[in-house]
């Protein structure tokens, strides 16, 4: 989790900023505050590079000058926050939202957007309402959202990152040695962590034929003949996901080289539901059962922005990240994958 | 040690039983929480959760969430419904939580809003209030709301005997991780690595989710953090607390290690830790409040000339609940009034900053008693050397 200058240097982090700025004035928005935790941290981590392990935090982004981040992490890790996040003033404090507002209320500010602000604990909306009562709070969700159209070549290179050490880590599964679901978990996780990664969720669907639900395990359970893992791993604030389903005959090699044949041709503009279907053709006697698509435009890591479950969607967006997910019916079993793609880009 | 702690040490688990008493501690849970909602004259309960603060949400639909948010209403006749924004965690609540209506909500805050819209004349609580989605507080009064939280704390804080049972496991699997954690210890090795091995060992041992920190170095470390690729070297202190969740339920223990031959600073540092836990633990007693435990802690440092490191410049809590969170209430600390009841469980830990040698932890589990408290933890509680 150390911040790496090389890795996300200061510029890259002045320029989503300035992104942001650019946004909030067209929004006549004074300021923007953004809500952190470690189930919600990828927008201040975009701003910023830092991600809470623990707690909560707002991070105000005035329209000029330094950032702000007051967060209700304990006093003794203020030190370790600075040396993570280079762009912010930040302060320990048990009621952030006080401290925010209090701060907001000096200046001149009149419309303050908020990220995702029905979501905003109540307790932190409630202080900056009582702190600040002159300012009018804005919901600012498709302000940021705008912001994170498209991602930069940093922003690239930590999700290649991420990526490499997920395949690394479902690489390690061998199936004919592994017969156990909680010991396969420990195994990826344990691989995932080596390579650096500061999180890591890894689900096992331990026989695929009878159920196709993923769910976390750390009991013996039998690995079938037929079984499928989920990584989902962050490193440094970026996260990926990717399926991979494992069994002893040939219908599974075939779906995976499909699959990555799949994201190379997926075009910006397109539904991705019709893009789909006009490439399922390609693998014979294969019957798509489901399929989601998932992005990162707000604080989760991933949330979906397409699937089967819905008749609406968005399309994709050039230069833009997502984690494509399918589920096919195949003679020999189903079949899941998921990979993560760059619109535009051949591959991750 | 009872069976169930055997089969699993054994690794001779039968899953069945567990999940049979696993099944029958979340329904012994509802049922005191349905019971809880009639003498409060409540109809319905909603509860908000998330991956850090999972309690609450927990206690109600046994549902262990890792992604998104969830909000669940509780009914007075013991139906649950379970609301999530992410489908995997749809996939996971319908796997682990038998009885409960589980239900896809992309739009988390707007669709329970809209469900609450329906049942105004009901007299619903929640909890915990502070985290409950702004939109939904924010029309309390039109939804007939109440803060409920302090209900759920209740429950929460006071445990039944088959959640003390869980606790210990859940006790003796941290004495198992640490173990795991001294070995894996050596010069050279990145901090990180240290936690994949315990990880590694925790999945495959029962463990689904563990909250660790770790620190290494000396006197610049002021605090445990999650690992940076900080390389572990001759001479270093490396704290850590780790709190393994089994079945629900965590329990944490806090240990310090030295790379090679601890120094002279180090072992009286620590003794002053030893005695300062020691102090809190023979503190601990029904009847008690958590401001007397604390006290007992921070007397020590005072005694040694060390009171400044007992403020919240240097240190959070001086110990907290533990439960269905990793962190439960009460916090220990000296303006905490909270009343220590027979059942709950604790850890006592004096974690601080020491100006000599850094910051340094010493922390044990335990669950209180009529005239003391079970002590669940037994790693030793030595400064550890290992080879440097």
């Amino acid at each position: 989790m150390k911040w790496n200058p090389r890795e996300l240097p200061v510029e890259v982090l002045d320029a989503r900023i300035a992104r942001l700025r650019a946004e909030m004035k067209r929004a006549r928005l004074d300021a923007f505050i953004v809500y952190t935790n470690n189930v919600r941290p990828c927008a201040v981590a975009h701003l910023t590079g830092f991600t809470p392990y623990w707690n909560e935090g707002l991070l105000l982004v005035p329209a000029s000058g330094r950032l702000v981040f007051a967060t209700a992490l304990s006093n003794r890790v203020v030190d370790w926050i600075r040396s993570i996040n280079p762009v912010s003033e930040v302060t320990s404090t048990p009621r952030p939202g006080k401290f925010l507002g209090e701060w907001l209320a000096k200046d001149t500010v009149k419309q303050a957007g908020v990220l995702e602000f029905d979501a905003m604990p109540s307790e932190l909306a409630s202080d900056l309402a009582i702190a600040a009562p002159a300012i009018q709070w804005i919901d600012g969700s498709a302000t940021f959202a705008a912001i994170r159209r498209g991602i930069d070549a940093a922003e690239q290179r930590m999700l290649e990152r991420a990526d490499a050490i997920t395949i690394a880590a479902l690489d390690e599964v061998n199936v004919t040695a592994i017969s156990d679901a909680g010991a396969l978990a420990g195994l990826v996780e344990k691989q995932a962590r080596l390579s650096g990664a500061e999180e890591a969720y890894i689900a096992v669907s331990p026989d695929l034929v009878s159920d196709r639900r993923f769910n976390r395990i750390s009991k013996p359970i039998a690995l079938a003949e037929r079984f499928a893992v989920r990584a989902s791993v962050a490193y440094k604030g970026s996260w990926v996901r990717r399926t991979r389903t494992f069994a002893k005959d040939d219908s599974v090699r075939r779906a995976d080289i499909w699959l990555e044949d799949v994201v190379r041709k997926i075009e910006a503009g397109k539904f991705f539901a019709g893009q789909l279907a006009a490439c399922v053709d390609a693998l014979p006697d294969a019957k798509l059962a489901n399929w989601m698509v998932e992005s990162c435009s707000g604080s989760y890591p991933l949330s979906v922005v397409a699937s089967s479950r819905s008749s609406e969607g968005k399309a994709p967006i050039d230069g833009s990240f997502y984690v494509l997910t399918v589920e096919f019916l195949l003679d020999g079993g189903p079949w899941i994958g998921s990979t993560p793609l760059i619109i535009g880009k051949p591959a991750l | 040690m009872d069976d169930v702690a055997r089969d699993i040490e054994s690794g001779l688990v039968r899953p069945r039983r567990i999940e049979t008493e696993w099944i029958m501690i979340a329904d012994h849970r509802r049922a005191r929480l349905i019971e809880a909602m009639a003498e409060a004259d409540l109809d319905m309960l909603l509860v908000y959760g998330n991956a850090w603060q999972v309690d609450y949400l927990r206690y109600a639909t046994d549902f262990g969430i890792l992604e998104g948010q969830a909000l669940a209403l509780v009914r007075n006749d013991g139906h649950i419904t379970l609301y999530l924004d992410s489908p995997l965690e749809v996939d996971r609540a319908e796997l682990d939580c038998s009885g409960v209506d589980v239900i896809y909500a992309p739009d988390l805050i707007a669709e329970v809003d809209h469900a609450l819209d329906r049942l105004r004349t009901h007299r619903i609580g929640t909890a915990p209030q502070r985290l409950l989605p702004r939109r939904i507080a924010g029309r309390a009064k039109a939804l007939n709301l109440s803060d409920q939280t302090s209900l759920v704390d209740r429950l929460l804080m006071g445990k039944m005997e088959s959640e003390i049972t869980a606790i210990r496991r859940a006790a003796k699997v941290a004495d198992e991780g640490y173990r795991v954690f001294k070995n894996a210890a050596r010069p050279g090795r990145a901090d990180y690595e240290l936690i994949a091995e315990v990880e590694a060992f925790f999945r495959a041992n029962g463990v689904d989710d563990n909250f660790q920190i770790i620190g290494v170095g000396g006197v610049e470390v002021r605090g445990m953090t999650p690992p940076g690729g900080k390389r572990l070297k001759r001479g270093d202190l490396v704290t850590t607390e780790l709190t393994p969740c089994v079945d629900g339920y965590y329990a944490q223990i806090c240990r310090t290690l030295v790379i090679g031959e601890p120094i002279a600073e180090q072992r009286a540092a620590h003794a002053l830790y030893r005695e300062a836990m020691e102090a809190g633990i023979a503190a601990v007693r029904d009847g008690v409040i958590a401001a007397d435990i604390a006290r007992a802690e921070n007397d020590v440092f005072r005694k040694h000339g060390l009171g400044e490191y007992t403020t919240s410049e240097y240190t959070r809590v001086r110990g907290h609940g533990m439960g269905l969170f990793a962190d439960s209430k009460p916090h220990l600390l000296e303006n905490v009034t909270t009343r220590i009841d027979v059942g709950m469980a604790l850890i006592v830990h004096p974690n601080t900053y020491h100006p000599a040698v850094g910051y340094l932890v010493i922390g044990d589990a335990v669950i209180v008693t009529k005239d003391g408290c079970e002590v669940l933890t037994g790693v030793p509680r030595e400064l550890f050397s290992v080879p440097g």
